[in-house]
């Protein structure tokens, strides 16, 4: 069974980086809003979302992921997606969030992208 | 001869719910002998239409029914929901460059089975949906 929804972040050179773990529900997609809410109103607008350790995904929690770019873009900032499984990544490319968001293999080379 | 092997369940309307039907499947997948990568656009088709149904599911049944029949080669999902029933071609088609702006950032159900499967189905009355989804897992 899926693990319970949980999170980390810290920030990597004014970077922000959200290290997800289990299924990313409407639960989790919204707590991943508000934590970068936290780090938002404090300044920062470059933010990779970690989602190795989240193989199980739906569309609901991805939509408040739609909330983080929209505000990214008021901006003029950036969210890379690292990690991804295939079939998440397909998800996302479905749903068209690549052409406003990036992606990268691991955090260090989303890390590099900013530069 | 080619090993088909199936399961049935009836889902509550509990939070994650759709869980238990994908440890399900992936045990299912085990027992054939496939591999777990093989079953990820699977898992994500299973989750989509059981929250869907789930979400429109009437409120005098709030369950949903979901059977798996599998083989080594193809997974067909069923999913059917007691709710009022929808048309699906009155159904808009999300747009991610309209969703960035807008209040309501969902509906992106339909849209992914539709694109990730390899036959979709959906059979919807007033007295409910159902709706049936091919993968190939080869």
């Amino acid at each position: 069974m899926e693990q319970p929804f949980s999170l980390t972040s810290e920030l990597k050179e004014n970077r922000l980086v959200i290290t997800t773990s289990g299924y990313v529900n409407n639960v989790g997609g919204e707590t991943i809003a508000k934590e970068f809410n936290r780090h938002f109103e404090k300044g920062i607008t470059s933010v990779v979302i970690n989602l190795a350790d989240s193989r199980v995904v739906n569309s609901i929690g991805m939509s408040f992921l739609l909330e983080i770019i929209e505000q990214l873009q008021g901006v003029d900032g950036k969210l890379i997606f690292t990690n991804l499984d295939p079939a998440v990544e397909k998800m996302l490319t479905i749903m068209g969030i690549f052409q406003f968001a990036g992606k990268a293999s691991d955090v260090a080379g989303a890390l590099k992208l900013f530069h | 001869m080619t090993n088909t092997i199936a399961m049935k369940m009836e889902l509550p309307k509990v939070p994650d719910i759709e869980l238990v039907a994908l440890n399900g499947l992936a045990l299912l997948g085990k027992h054939l002998g496939i591999a777990d990568d093989k079953i990820g656009e699977a898992r994500i088709l299973v989750t989509e239409a059981v929250i869907n149904a789930l979400e429109h599911g009437g409120k005098e049944h709030p369950k949903v029914e979901v059977e798996f029949t599998m083989t080594s080669r193809e997974l067909t999902i069923f999913v059917r929901d007691y709710g009022k029933g929808f048309v699906p071609s009155e159904v808009e088609q999300p747009d991610i460059k309209l969703k960035i702006g807008s209040r309501n950032k969902r509906g992106w159900g339909l849209k992914l089975m539709q694109s990730m499967s390899d036959d979709f189905r959906i059979d919807s009355t007033v007295e409910g949906t159902k709706i049936t989804i091919k993968k190939k897992l080869v």
